[in-house]
């Protein structure tokens, strides 16, 4: 029997099944783990309707059950945690973050986000650079954010290999989600034309797309030459000589075959409609990242099913790109049918305001329905995680968040967000509570919490 | 042609006065009037010649004939935003629009932002649209003395584009001084002073203690006979100083870490200055301090990205933690260096209300209390006969993330309604 990464709970579980000489299930991973109910708490499943009273039941990091309170039987033994009068939805995935790569400047003053030695690296992966005890990381579960898609900057038009994470462990390796192996982060419009002030390239939009349809016909060329090589070779041809292999070519590669989502900053219309032609002529899988005039083009996307992970910050402008945000922009993506996920690019905007993204687009329009999506199922699908994550359905992981209230409510807090059964985030645990409202880095010092007004 | 034009002419007329002579009827499910009494009741608010006529609280009011009824589920003062840059700081953050910082000179107390301001920043609108009436612009963060504040309205009464005098309420309100990174960032990699907090302390000490020695020079020769020939030569940064160490006009101290508040503090009482703490990112932190000084706060925007050692410890309950502690507090949407270029108020105060302020207390905060503290509030901050018309009309709670703005009233004059 072995105790690898098993959780100390689980490990007390283990032994006392031990010393009592039953039939122990420990194995590696799949601890045997007490059943958690969540009841009596209004849970919003997102694959269904909200359920008013439900339970949701909980075993081995797995859900188990979900449904109306007195329907759903809660096993003997089972730890049972009263949720009356509030909110369950799923763990939150956040498709547009750089936590632990531009770290708090409380942890360290760190910019690995953006390689700005040239405009092209897909060899970069975001997971070399992430530093796991980045208290931003603590501060999105704050917010209800459980899975992250953690990525290089908008500097380079191509800026390396995204990260689909838990947020959770105290090592990159932990936190990554077995199987994936992320996306591809590519950018245009404003940001990487920053070289053009060195008198490099890329100095215009024009050079932008000529850099990015250089690489991906590298990348088609490479491919011939090794599809070529493993003919040669599955005909016995001894002789075939094998091409050297190119750590940065080989993620590019995997774009063309549909294993790797570009992920695309673009926001100016026209900066859409360009990542679109790219994409159209590589056939490589898109999703529109920030989107800020996504909607002007909103058919365009529609018709060609790319979604849209948005970005809202508080007013326009900043930067010529985002001077026509509009809170509008999503419920028009919605009515033409596009999928539209929320995020927060953080530190843009802060994770543990996560939610405010989507009250903000409900503000502007769209439907509280798909908004929630656009929280949950909608995100994960966007990183090909849709079916394990996303809804509160049996057999998927048991990442899920407790609210004080309605979702969208400025004075709902989040009170609990648990990731795989783990709870990582208690807002009735003072310190955890300096995750949701700042000032964790005073220790001692912070004085006791107002009380009263809300 | 020529009678075209004349007919043009007079629709332009026509319409603009409609548009000017209109009285409104605001009626109300949830009046907040700021004033006395308790707050959130139904009732009504009638504008007449741009100034509220008469607020009269209640269910089922009347509107008066003649009055343009305006309805709405809440209605509020006009908010007020008090330390912000909008005005000086344009959307598109290129140097073209970029006139809140000179940061060529530390001391840059001759500048004004009434120099600056463009009424038609499309920051400003925006801003309006959000239900804020009345802005404190102050110059940007880098100079430790920085110049002077303005305040104005966000919208003009006329039917042509407002000039800056128009929209002024107070066209030099207070002297903006900031310590901390911002200012020995931007000279000491330039490799000249200040390189360091100290510095930047001795520049301000040093520029007040040379206005005294000014205003007492000029003093003398008046005393002594108002010789042209031995008249002192004008320095512009020090007569503009010259009010703040009067004490006539107040100085606004930018400070993030608590040492720096503390820094402003000591200053402000070593040459009893009228001034307020602004940002005040650990305010928190030194609540007991602040009080004993008896100086307002003016509460940074706690959306404000940790993008430096200064900022990390701002928390959500800053404002109130200090109001707890009997400070007077209001709040501001302050500086951006990029995206969002501005931060809305109205979205800042709702993070308050949801964090200890409660949904009067942070109301309080962004109307009478900013008045009181900047001294306006002789003109706005409150729904009470006599004061400025500017009204916030909301279809809900105005700080749930999922309200809108249904209108907002400058002066009397619908500058905003929601089109759908």
């Amino acid at each position: 029997m072995r105790f690898r990464t098993v959780r100390s709970g689980r490990t007390t579980l283990c032994l006392w099944a031990v010393l009592c000489g039953g039939v122990v299930f420990c194995t590696q991973t799949s601890v045997a783990q007490a059943t958690l109910a969540i009841r009596g708490g209004k849970i919003y499943p997102i694959s269904g309707p909200p359920i008013e009273h439900g339970v949701l039941l909980v075993a081995n990091g797995k859900i188990v059950a979900v449904g109306e309170e007195g329907k759903i039987k809660i096993p003997r033994g089972a730890t049972v945690e009263d949720a009356a009068g509030k909110v369950v939805i799923p763990g939150i995935v956040d498709s547009h973050s750089h936590i632990g790569i531009i770290a708090n400047p409380l942890a360290e003053d760190s910019g690995d986000a953006n390689e700005s030695s040239g405009p092209i690296q897909p060899g970069l992966r975001a997971l070399d650079a992430i530093d796991p005890a980045d208290p931003n990381i603590r501060m999105a579960t704050a917010g209800g954010v459980t899975t992250a898609n953690i990525m290089p900057g908008s500097g380079n038009v191509m800026g390396g290999q995204t990260a689909y994470v838990k947020l959770r462990g105290n090592t990159i390796e932990q936190m990554l989600i077995p199987g994936t192996i992320g996306g591809m982060k590519m950018a245009n419009g404003e940001n990487p034309k920053h070289y053009g002030a060195k008198d490099k390239a890329p100095m215009t939009r024009m050079e932008e797309a000529a850099l990015a349809r250089g690489i991906y016909e590298k990348a088609l060329q490479y491919r011939a030459k090794w599809d070529a090589y493993n003919k040669a070779v599955a005909a016995g041809d001894k002789t075939a000589k094998q091409p050297d292999r190119d750590l940065d070519l080989e993620p590019v590669v995997e774009v063309l075959e549909g294993k790797r989502v570009v992920h695309n900053h673009t926001h100016r219309a026209d900066d859409v409609m360009t990542a679109l032609r790219l994409s159209d002529e590589f056939h490589y899988r898109l999703v529109v990242q920030h989107g800020t005039e996504s909607c002007e083009v909103a058919n365009e996307l529609a018709k060609r099913h790319i979604p849209v992970s948005f970005t809202i910050v508080d007013s326009p402008g900043g930067k010529f790109e985002t001077i026509n945000l509009d809170l509008g922009c999503p419920a028009a993506l919605e009515q033409a049918g596009v999928k539209v996920a929320f995020n927060t690019d953080d530190p843009i905007t802060s994770s543990r305001l996560i939610i405010r993204q989507a009250a903000l687009a409900v503000r502007g329009g769209m439907s509280e329905e798909a908004a929630l999506k656009g929280l949950t199922i909608y995100p994960a699908e966007m990183l090909d995680l849709g079916d394990r994550i996303g809804t509160l359905d049996p057999g998927k992981d048991a990442d899920f968040v407790i609210l004080s209230g309605p979702p969208f409510s400025v004075y709902t807090h989040v009170l609990e967000t648990w990731i795989e059964g783990q709870k990582v985030f208690d807002r009735s645990n003072p310190q955890d509570l300096r995750y949701a409202t700042g000032g964790f880095g005073v220790g001692d010092r912070f004085p006791a919490a107002p009380r009263g007004g809300n | 042609m020529r009678a075209l034009r004349w007919f043009t002419l007079l629709i332009c007329v026509a319409s603009s006065t409609v548009l000017l002579a209109q009285n409104f009827a605001v009626v109300a499910d949830h009046l907040y009037t700021m004033a006395d009494g308790t707050q959130g009741g139904p009732g009504m608010v009638l504008i007449r010649d741009g100034k509220i006529e008469a607020v009269r609280p209640g269910p089922h009011q009347q509107p008066p004939d003649g009055y343009t009824v305006l309805k709405a589920a809440f209605v509020t003062p006009g908010l007020i935003d008090a330390d912000t840059t909008a005005g000086i700081s344009g959307a598109y953050n290129i140097p073209a629009d970029q006139d809140q910082d000179e940061a060529t000179d530390p001391n840059t107390a001759d500048v004004r932002t009434l120099d600056s301001f463009n009424p038609n920043e499309r920051l400003l609108k925006v801003l309006n649209q959000y239900g804020v009436t009345t802005v404190q612009t102050a110059p940007g963060p880098r100079n430790p003395i920085a110049g002077r504040a303005g305040i104005f309205k966000t919208a003009g009464t006329g039917s042509m584009s407002p000039t800056v005098e128009q929209l002024a309420l107070r066209a030099e309100s207070a002297m903006v001084f900031n310590l901390g990174e911002t200012p020995k960032e931007t000279y000491g990699k330039k490799e000249k002073a200040p390189v360091t907090r100290m510095k930047t302390a001795e520049i301000i000490r040093h520029a007040l203690a040379d206005a005294k020695a000014y205003e007492e020079k000029w003093a003398k020769w008046k005393t002594d006979g108002s010789d042209i020939s031995k008249q002192p030569s004008r320095d512009m940064k020090l007569e503009a100083l010259v009010p703040v160490v009067d004490g006539k006009l107040p100085a606004i101290f930018n400070a993030y870490r608590a040492d720096d508040i503390d820094t402003a503090i000591r200053i402000g009482n070593e040459f009893h200055l009228r001034y307020m703490l602004a940002s005040v990112a650990e305010g928190y932190l030194i609540a007991d301090a602040i009080r004993r000084a008896g100086v307002p706060c003016l509460v940074g925007p706690v959306m404000q990205r940790f993008d430096s050692l200064e900022t990390a410890n701002a928390t959500f309950e800053n404002a109130a933690i200090l109001k707890r502690a009997g400070i007077p507090v209001a709040l501001m949407s302050g500086y951006e260096g990029y995206v969002p270029k501005n931060r809305i108020l109205l979205f800042e105060a709702g993070v308050a209300a949801a964090n200890g302020l409660g949904t009067e207390g942070a109301l309080r905060t962004v109307t009478a209390d900013a008045a009181k503290i900047l001294a306006i509030d002789d003109r706005v901050g409150s729904l009470a006969p006599g004061k400025d018309a500017d009204v916030a009309l909301f279809d809900g709670d105005p700080f749930e993330y999922t309200s809108h703005v249904l209108a907002v009233v400058v002066g009397g004059q619908v500058s905003y309604q929601r089109s759908k």
